[in-house]
């Protein structure tokens, strides 16, 4: 049986929420990318950790996804980190000019060295693609 | 841009494979492996066939949201050096799926703008029709040492 792409670590990381996901990221997983993040949003988590290490693909759907919960974590004066380390989704990334958009991190110990708590004021505005 | 492939392509092409499948996302997968797989036969290296397994994801993007019964309908070309694909949806309805769903709709804005960044950065050409019949999208990335 495949693994679920999309599943909530048990324990919280550095005190934020971690969304594990797996394989490939399209518009057949985006809606339950899109369900995880609504669900710690409604929780009242305004910083929200997606690992993506294990990720492999990822799309403008599930890009557009994680877009708008950047969008709703910053409205609320957090920020949505993203751990990356496939040269793919970096490249995404890169070219759809979100790299520096998005707070991205190679590793969780690379996360824990900065502080996560709170968005960098110069990044308290509306997010969209260059 | 909007020019879709031509006749002229067509006529060169070593080998076209037409397929079809139901609309449903998690069935895209079959259009990124038949898209890798002439890739492959074309002579592509991983990153060119990586590059169109995500352009041909982003070209059913680019169409809108699918119909619930509708058709995915895609036809791959190659020629020595040149990989055309042509997409569309039989059956397409805009605004016909899923639209039930949370955010669903703010999710296809945002992603249609970051698709066109996406095609434009990974092929060589791409572009839409929408004339004649259901809406048809169409890409051709050229091998980089054919370049």
């Amino acid at each position: 049986m495949l693994d679920q792409p999309i599943s909530q670590a048990s324990q919280s990381y550095e005190g934020l929420p971690v969304l594990v996901v797996k394989g490939e990221i399209d518009l057949a997983v985006a809606p339950s990318l899109r369900q995880g993040l609504t669900e710690l949003l409604d929780a009242g988590h305004s910083s929200i950790v997606v690992d993506l290490i294990e990720a492999s693909f990822l799309d403008s759907i599930a890009l557009g996804v994680l877009v708008g919960a950047l969008e709703q974590c910053r409205a609320a004066g957090g920020d949505l980190h993203l751990l990356v380390t496939e040269p793919r989704i970096l490249r995404v990334l890169e070219i759809t000019g979100l790299l520096t958009t998005f707070s991205v991190h190679g590793s969780r110990d690379e996360l824990s060295s900065q502080d996560t708590r709170d968005a960098p004021a110069d990044r308290l505005r509306e997010v969209s693609p260059q | 841009m909007m020019e879709p492939v031509g006749e002229a392509v067509r006529e060169e092409a070593a080998e076209r494979i037409e397929i079809s499948f139901p609309a449903l996302p998690d069935l895209v997968v079959l259009a990124r492996f038949a898209a890798a797989t002439v890739a492959a036969r074309a002579g592509f290296d991983i990153e060119e066939i990586e590059d169109l397994r995500l352009a041909v994801d982003e070209l059913f993007v680019s169409l809108g949201p699918m119909a619930i019964d509708g058709c995915m309908r895609m036809v791959l070309e190659r020629s020595d050096d040149t990989v055309s694909i042509v997409g569309s949806f039989e059956g397409f309805a805009p605004r016909g799926f899923r639209t039930e769903e949370k955010g669903q709709d703010e999710t296809w804005e945002k992603a249609a703008e970051l698709s066109e960044l996406l095609l434009d950065s990974l092929v060589d050409e791409h572009g839409r029709e929408t004339r004649d019949g259901p809406p048809t999208a169409w890409l051709r990335k050229r091998r980089t040492l054919a370049k």
